[in-house]
Parts: structure tokens; C-alpha cells; sequence
């Protein structure tokens, strides 16, 4: 029976992560941390599940936490770490973006310090992944990471992270499972995880394809990992490919259109387009989670419509 | 309220480290809670998962209303490159396109960036091309397999890859039963504005391992062009002289069993002749070569446009090397090598004696 400690559960993943392990019977306990008041969404679940407020970005209440009383009763043997289950605005992280691969630093090597901790399974991004030119490009786990540099805040501390959960895979008594998720879309149409999607409007004549996946095959995937027992690396894709124009704004369809998004870009000094996520796809391969978790979607992503009258589905495979 | 009514304490864990020193703010918390619980009366997890009501029979309310036009009325209405498309494609064509798309399962995009809708337009498109422009013949097609994967090894020519589109148009249009020709085209092309989207939404892929993996996992028909672009900038002298090949094609066939099919074009080579590649100018222009042509850049774009050249298209028999080789000549560069020149002069001896032929024909 597993003892299961949950960061960031009040994000999209998070509550669906509780609610599965809740609903898990080899999970006994779960502790949920978060920055935020208790979520109200977690009172059903209370005879399982508790929640600790606790800012992981400050080592102070990490220290606090694991010395403590509560955390000496709970004895976690498992870490679900979702640091970046957020939507993609820097204005939303709070403490910024570098705070979120600290707090991954430190509750990593804590939990190799901490005996008690076996299994580590850390929700990273697909858009660590170097991208490849062209529009739709399937990458396997052994593409390379992104370090020209064209990417922006977000995706450097995602690689960032990465790296410091890459560096538990061999050497240490922690067992390490690093999913990197595609472009989650959470039921209510939100897309997370995804930093084309960031930007209103895509240079003209590039129609990036993106691989979306549902947050609940998101957290699917991350209890199935739990048990796995497979430390290593794995994509995580759902069944759906999409062009950026039919996820986010529709590009610029003239000239014109060109023009007055770059004055309008002038006018507020945002930086220059330019960035490869913008101009070329990438599409993770989920082979190997299959194969070695047993990972198969089990939810479409239905996508109607352009501009303000899209409309995001979220569908149970038959 | 009885102590049945309070929600359930949760797991005990002692203390909460972050606690208020006085305490008076859980306790309110708490307060907050139960009253909210009384309310609302937290169910039983048995009570739950048990069906409130069973499922009736819904009442009879007549024939359905019909639906009004969806969000999607873009997508599904025809436009007019629709139906100028039906206008080119016959119904045993729109039968073969929509074999093709099945494998697609219903997505309207496979993990490429292909899509149905244009590759039906696209395909009328060159559908003329094929039958008027170029004149297709082609031979062969019973090598092609009707299910399993393999790599079709083309030799390259021309400014302009007609000859990639013509060979896709002929596994749509000639074999039995039809398939799907995916293209591996060179990276500079991915990083084209426009041309990247159309490739992609046409079924071609751009050159990398995993691209091609994928497609060879998933059975499909991986058209290569060993040569790379040295195929295409080659001078009109050495046309239908085929360039010293890349490898990796061997590789992948060896690695995922596939066989190598020799594809011989002819007519690629003529329809654009190169008379000379500015270096110079391609370098500042950051492109691949700079061709001069008969026509380019005489008459500016226009001048792109190929001769209407005869096409001959023909499948040699397959390669299948992993039978003859043990799984370790992967390793060794210099068997790879060797069965990579194989190929090569196979698909020469079959471009030269078409090339002969036509020759002789002439005369």
C-alpha cells in the first residue's frame, strides 16, 4: 500500500491525480501540498486524503514539513511532483518561473535524503525536445533537449528541471519517472503545458502541429507510473493532432494582418516571433509508455470551430 | 447535529506544522466547514457509486428536429476547391482516397500533419499533371506490398520534386489496392514558410529517424531519395547519373525488416535542366544551390514551371536484405555501404535502359 505525497494538487492535473488516487485501493494515503487554502474540491475525499499548505519554493516550509510530527506519521514512500501543471502565463506562477525548478532541486534531493521516499514520478514537458523544422514531427524519448536558447522563460526551467530529475535516473536509491506530457487540455477547454499556444498570433505561412492529451490521461498516466515500478523517461500523447491555428488564434491570413501584429508588438515591446515552437510541430511518441506502463489514451479531443466559436470536447473512447 | 452528520476527521497526522499559534483560525475553518456540511449532507461513497434513478425509456416526442448548421460549418460545407476537385477525381478515385484516409481512423490530422481534405485537392490537382502534363506510364506495381511497410529508393531529379509528386500520384492511382506514398523531404524544405504546411498537409514528412521509424512501425510505403539534394542540383550533363547515396535508408530497412524497392524515374531529369549552380549566390541567398536553367531565372518564376516531359515510372524487384545479412551488418559502415551501391546500380541499369529505350525510340 502506498503513501503518496502530491505537489501542486490544486492545479487541473493535481485534482485529478487526487481524486485517482483516492480511488486507487493499493494507495492508502495521500498528502496533498499546495500554496493555496485547503481546495474545497478535496473535502469528499478526506478519509484518505489530506492536505498540507506549504510554499515548496521556500526551503524554510519544506524543512518545517519534513521534520515535523506530520510528515513522521504519514512516512511517504512515493513523490508525484507537478511543478509546471500550470497554465502557461509567468504573471501566474507565483514567485516566478526560476522558483519552480528550485523547489524541483530541492524536493528532489530531499527525497533522496529522505530513506522513507522510493519512487519519484515528475510531470515535465514535451517541449523540452529540440525542435526539428517542419510542421509535424514526431520525437521519440531519445531526441535531444533544447538548449539554443530560442525558448522562452518557461521552457528553460522546464529543461532545467528536467535535468535535475534526469540526474536521479542513475546512482541514487530514488527510482525516477520523468513524463513529459504533450499540450494538456483540461475539460474545460484549457490548454496547459504548451507554449505555442502562449502567443496570440504564429509568423506567417507556419501552421505548427501540436499533440494534445486529456489532464485526465495525464493522470493516468502518472498513477500508472506510480505502480510501474519503470523509472526512465516517456512521452505521454493522446490520440488527437491538431494544427496551432486550430488550437489557438487562427495566423494572420494577409498582409495586412502580418503588419498590424507587428505594430501592435512594437507598440508593447514584446519580443520578436521567432521561436521554433512557433514554427515547427512536434509531436511526442507515446510508444514507449505504452509499451513499458501500458499507457493508452483512453480520451478524445474533439476541437469544432475557429476563433471564438471554437469549442474543445473532451470524449471517453468507446 | 448528531456525530453521524460531521464530516470524516481525515487520516491522523498529528499536528499541522503551519498551524496558528492560538489556533482560532482552524477552529473557524472547521466551524465554516460543518455548517457548510450541514447543508449540504456529505454522501456515502456506497450512495454514490449506486444509480440515483433507473434508466427509463425517453417519452415519445416525434420525428427529431433537424440540426441546425454546427460550429464546424466551415470545415464540413464544400468549398470551391471541393468541388473542383470532384469535378477532376472520378468515384473510383474518391474510392481509393477514401481507403487511403481510413488508416488515418477517423482524425482529422495523422501524427504528420496529413489531412484528407487536402490531400484530395492536392490529388486532383496533380492528377492532371500525371495523366496531361507529364503523361505517366508506369510498371511494376506488383512489388508493391498491399499491407506491410517498405522504402521505395527513387533516383532524383529536376528543379522541382515532380517527380515525388508523380510517384505518390501513381500509389494512389495504380496499384491494388492503393497506397499512400509518404515522401522524407529535406529539412531546408521544413523550414520554408508555406511549403512546410502543404507537404505536411499532403502526407510527406521531414527527414529524421524517428519520422521515418514511425511510419515504417505503422506499415507504411517511406519514399526516400538517397541521393538528397545532390540528385537535384546535378548539371544537365549528368543527367541520369545517379549521385553516391546516403545510408541511412539501409539502416532503417535492416533495422525494421522492411524491403528497399528500386524506383527508376524517367523525365524528372529533363524537365528542368541545370546549366549551372551560382554557389555564390545561393550562399547569400541561404539556399541550397542556385540553379540556372534554360528558362530560371529568364523568365523570372515562370521559368519554374517543368517541360512537359514524358514520365516513366518503374518498381524493381525488392531488396530485402535482412535476409541475406545477419542483424550485425547494421554496425558495419562498409556492408551498409555495400548494399546501399546495390542499389544504386540497380536503379541505374533501370533508368539506363529506359533511357536507351526512349532514345532509341526517338531515333
Amino acid at each position: 500500500m502506498r503513501r503518496v505525497l502530491v505537489t501542486h494538487v490544486e492545479s487541473p492535473v493535481g485534482r485529478r491525480v487526487v481524486k485517482a488516487l483516492f480511488h486507487d485501493p493499493d494507495v492508502s494515503l495521500v498528502v496533498g501540498l499546495g500554496t493555496r487554502p485547503e481546495p474545497t474540491f478535496l473535502a469528499p475525499y478526506r478519509g484518505k486524503i489530506a492536505y498540507q499548505r506549504i510554499d515548496l519554493a521556500k526551503s524554510r516550509h519544506l524543512q518545517s514539513f519534513l521534520h515535523s510530527e506530520r510528515f513522521a506519521r504519514v512516512r511517504p514512500d512515493s513523490v508525484i511532483h507537478l511543478p509546471f501543471a500550470v497554465e502557461h502565463s509567468q504573471e501566474r506562477v507565483p514567485g516566478g518561473v526560476p522558483s519552480l525548478v528550485s523547489e524541483t532541486r530541492r524536493l528532489v534531493e530531499e527525497s533522496v535524503e529522505q530513506r522513507c521516499i522510493e519512487r519519484f514520478v515528475y510531470l515535465s514537458s514535451a517541449f523540452v525536445y529540440d525542435p526539428v523544422p517542419g510542421n509535424g514531427n514526431v520525437v521519440s524519448e531519445s531526441q535531444g533537449l533544447g538548449f539554443d536558447g530560442d525558448g522562452d522563460a518557461l521552457v528553460r526551467a522546464w529543461i532545467d528541471a528536467d535535468l535535475v530529475c534526469q540526474g536521479e535516473l542513475h546512482g541514487s536509491n530514488l527510482r525516477m519517472t520523468i513524463l513529459r506530457a504533450a499540450t494538456i487540455v483540461t475539460e474545460t477547454g484549457e490548454f496547459l503545458n504548451s507554449p505555442p499556444l502562449s502567443h496570440p498570433e504564429a509568423p506567417l505561412g507556419y501552421d505548427p502541429m501540436l499533440a494534445v492529451v486529456s489532464d485526465r490521461d495525464v493522470a493516468r498516466a502518472l498513477v500508472l507510473a506510480l505502480h510501474a515500478d519503470r523509472p526512465g523517461v516517456y512521452n505521454i500523447a493522446g490520440r488527437e493532432v491538431f494544427p496551432r491555428s486550430q488550437l489557438g488564434a487562427p495566423p494572420p491570413s494577409s498582409l495586412f494582418g502580418v503588419g498590424a501584429a507587428w505594430l501592435e508588438r512594437l507598440v508593447r515591446r514584446a519580443p520578436a516571433p521567432g521561436r521554433s515552437f512557433d514554427r515547427y510541430g512536434m509531436v511526442p511518441s507515446g510508444r514507449l509508455a505504452h509499451e513499458t506502463l501500458g499507457f493508452e489514451p483512453q480520451y478524445r479531443i474533439e476541437v469544432r470551430g475557429l476563433g471564438a466559436l471554437r469549442r474543445i470536447d473532451t470524449v471517453r473512447c468507446r | 447535529m448528531s456525530r453521524d452528520e460531521l464530516p470524516s476527521p481525515g487520516p491522523s497526522l498529528g499536528s499541522d506544522p503551519f498551524g496558528q499559534g492560538d489556533g482560532t483560525l482552524p477552529y473557524l475553518i472547521r466551524l465554516r466547514e460543518r455548517n457548510m456540511r450541514v447543508v449540504a449532507k456529505p454522501v456515502s461513497r456506497r450512495a454514490r457509486s449506486e444509480p440515483r434513478e433507473q434508466p427509463q425509456e425517453p417519452p415519445d416526442l416525434g420525428p427529431p428536429v433537424p440540426e441546425l448548421p454546427s460550429f464546424d460549418d466551415r470545415d464540413e460545407s464544400a468549398s470551391a476547391l471541393d468541388r473542383l476537385a470532384g469535378l477532376a477525381l472520378s468515384s473510383s478515385d474518391e474510392e481509393r482516397l477514401a481507403q487511403l484516409v481510413q488508416s488515418i481512423g477517423g482524425r482529422p490530422y495523422d501524427e504528420f500533419g496529413l489531412s484528407p481534405r487536402v490531400t484530395r485537392r492536392a490529388l486532383a490537382f496533380f492528377k492532371l499533371l500525371y495523366r496531361y502534363w507529364f503523361r505517366v506510364t508506369s510498371s511494376g506495381h506488383s512489388v508493391i506490398p498491399e499491407k506491410e511497410g517498405a522504402i521505395l529508393a527513387a533516383n532524383h531529379g529536376g528543379l522541382l520534386p515532380f517527380d515525388a509528386s508523380m510517384i505518390i500520384v501513381d500509389g494512389v492511382l495504380a496499384p491494388k489496392p492503393p497506397r499512400m506514398v509518404r515522401t522524407v523531404v529535406d529539412r531546408w524544405a521544413g523550414t520554408l514558410p508555406f511549403v512546410n504546411v502543404f507537404y505536411a498537409r499532403v502526407g510527406q514528412v521531414m527527414g529524421s529517424r524517428d519520422n521515418v521509424r514511425e511510419l515504417l512501425r505503422a506499415n507504411q510505403l517511406v519514399l526516400i531519395f538517397p541521393e538528397g539534394m545532390a540528385g537535384v542540383r546535378k548539371r544537365a550533363a549528368e543527367r541520369y547519373v545517379l549521385q553516391p547515396f546516403h545510408l541511412g535508408f539501409v539502416e532503417e530497412s535492416l533495422r525494421h525488416r522492411v524491403p528497399i524497392i528500386p524506383v527508376a524515374v524517367v523525365g524528372a531529369d529533363d524537365q528542368a535542366p541545370v546549366l549551372w549552380d551560382v554557389q555564390p549566390l545561393a550562399k547569400l541567398l541561404g539556399l541550397p544551390f542556385f540553379p540556372i536553367t534554360p528558362t530560371f531565372p529568364l523568365l523570372g518564376l515562370a521559368g519554374l514551371v517543368p517541360y512537359p516531359v514524358r514520365y516513366e515510372i518503374a518498381y524493381g524487384e525488392p531488396f530485402r536484405f535482412y535476409d541475406e545479412f545477419p542483424p550485425e551488418a547494421l554496425e558495419d559502415p562498409h556492408a551498409v555501404r555495400y548494399m546501399a551501391e546495390r542499389v544504386r546500380r540497380r536503379i541505374q541499369e533501370m533508368v539506363d535502359q529506359r533511357v536507351l529505350a526512349r532514345r532509341s525510340k526517338r531515333a
